[in-house]
């Protein structure tokens, strides 16, 4: 089925303008060749820079010289020009694209009479760009080199290094490593009700427990807050040693939600319950089940 | 020495002046606007010439450059006028068979009063032929989005070629 729009075909035809037109025309070409040559650019477009697809949000800057801005990106940015500028018939830029990384990044000169101003006619900026790149360091100082002002020092965050300028237009850069792989710190067991809270190897002497299981297991200890009590760093449960035993045993603490109830349970079913006591970490008793075996319980804080 | 791309744009200027000013003219109907046209068009190759990659200057090339002129000028029109167009000029869809043998110069009428954004899609589709895809280039929309832009234009001509009187 053929369009019948495709009637509305118009090839080029040929017109000669006025020939005034015509002079004048090329003797402003010549007048153009003959002035200086504009500071040739460093980095061409490229295909790949083209490919870059645009991103559901894209920035759009205004910048009070677009050239100059686009230089500035390419050089301290590494990024790469996207498709010839648009000129508009007074020089300026209306539309220019570069792609930095994955990116594509907009701008065009400033617009008044559209409200598009840049940051430094705006007086400040109202905005920050994140822009990912492999070593901070090196892009802060490139950027600098170029004209941008250091608003921020680099240095290590817990969400990744960087560092924050704002370059020669106004406009304000976080430069940013990639996040380290998403690790959410591992959450901390919170032993729940029966659970083990805490283990205390009770031992006739702690100096020679501590030897033998750092050597071993290559424990590590902390002064503990009751005399001769260690506590092992980094244990799951944790645990500590205690001295002063006749013969070494382990002792469990259990957790509970109720220390009182858990008492009463205790003496019920025929076990021995202690006084409930405060600990730095919380209710502790110590106990005795119905066959003779020590054991505590502990309602945290 | 290589030869200088730019002496080479003088070079072709007589040849290709009456291609590029012939296109941009058939296209916007207006004398000064295409010979401003024509200038930028002229003027952004000189400077295309600066830069690297040069390009390599064709009469082809040219037009393509008169083109990129050609749509950026409907791109302010249609900034400018935007806010006031009439609801009206939205005109509904509808897709019947219309196969009414165009009059050229009834076409350029019909042309000259739609809106710039439906000027420019029917314009680099039919008039240039060139495929959709590169329509939205041009245009800076997606695929998908040119294609509803083409066929609210082509609605809208077709309207405008019905009611139209016909030249005076």
């Amino acid at each position: 089925m053929t369009d019948p729009f495709d009637a509305l075909r118009l090839p080029v035809t040929p017109v000669t303008p006025d020939p005034r037109f015509a002079e004048r025309l090329r003797a402003r070409l010549e007048r153009a060749l003959l002035e200086p040559r504009s500071t040739p650019m460093t980095t061409t477009t490229d295909q790949a820079a083209l490919d870059v697809p645009l991103a559901t949000l894209t920035p759009y800057l205004a910048v009070d010289d677009a050239r100059g801005a686009l230089d500035f990106y390419v050089e301290a940015f590494g990024a790469r020009r996207r498709g010839e500028p648009i000129v508009m018939e007074d020089g300026r830029i209306g539309h220019a694209e570069l792609a930095v990384g994955g990116s594509v990044l907009m701008l065009a000169d400033e617009f008044p009479e559209l409200g598009l101003l840049g940051p430094r006619a705006r007086g400040g900026v109202s905005q920050s760009l994140r822009l990912q790149v492999a070593d901070v360091d090196e892009a802060v100082r490139r950027a600098m080199q170029r004209g941008a002002a250091l608003v921020r020092a680099v240095a290590d965050y817990p969400h990744g290094r960087q560092g924050a300028v704002d370059d020669p237009f106004g406009h304000r850069w976080i430069l940013a490593s990639a996040p380290t792989a998403a690790r959410p710190a591992e959450p901390e067991p919170v032993p729940g009700h029966g659970d083990v809270a805490y283990i205390t190897h009770v031992v006739p002497d702690t100096a020679a427990a501590r030897r033998f299981y750092g050597e071993v297991l290559g424990w590590r200890y902390a002064a503990g807050s009751a005399e001769d009590g260690w506590h092992i760093e980094g244990t799951a449960p944790m645990a500590g040693l205690g001295g002063g035993a006749t013969r070494p045993e382990v002792q469990l603490c259990y957790q509970v939600d109720d220390l009182a109830e858990a008492l009463r349970r205790v003496r019920e079913q025929g076990g021995e319950a202690g006084e409930p006591a405060p600990r730095p970490y919380g209710l502790m008793a110590d106990c005795v089940d119905n066959q003779g075996a020590r054991f505590y319980l502990l309602q945290s804080s | 020495m290589a030869p200088d791309p730019g002496f080479a744009l003088l070079e072709l200027y007589d040849a290709a002046l009456p291609q590029v000013y012939g296109y941009l003219l058939a296209r916007c109907g207006r004398r000064e606007l295409a010979e401003d046209l024509t200038a930028e068009t002229f003027l952004a190759a000189v400077d295309a010439t600066r830069r690297v990659p040069t390009p390599a200057v064709s009469v082809a090339w040219l037009v393509g450059v008169a083109r990129h002129k050609l749509v950026d000028h409907w791109r302010r029109q249609e900034r400018e006028q935007r806010g006031l167009r009439l609801a009206s000029q939205d005109c509904p869809e509808h897709d019947d068979p219309w196969g009414a043998a165009l009059d050229a110069l009834r076409v350029e009428a019909v042309l000259a009063a739609l809106g710039p954004h439906h000027r420019a899609a029917l314009t680099l589709r039919y008039l240039d032929g060139l495929p959709v895809p590169q329509v939205a280039k041009h245009l800076r929309r997606t695929v998908h989005a040119t294609e509803a832009l083409l066929t609210r234009a082509r609605a809208a001509f077709r309207h405008a070629y019905d009611t139209e009187e016909g030249p005076r």
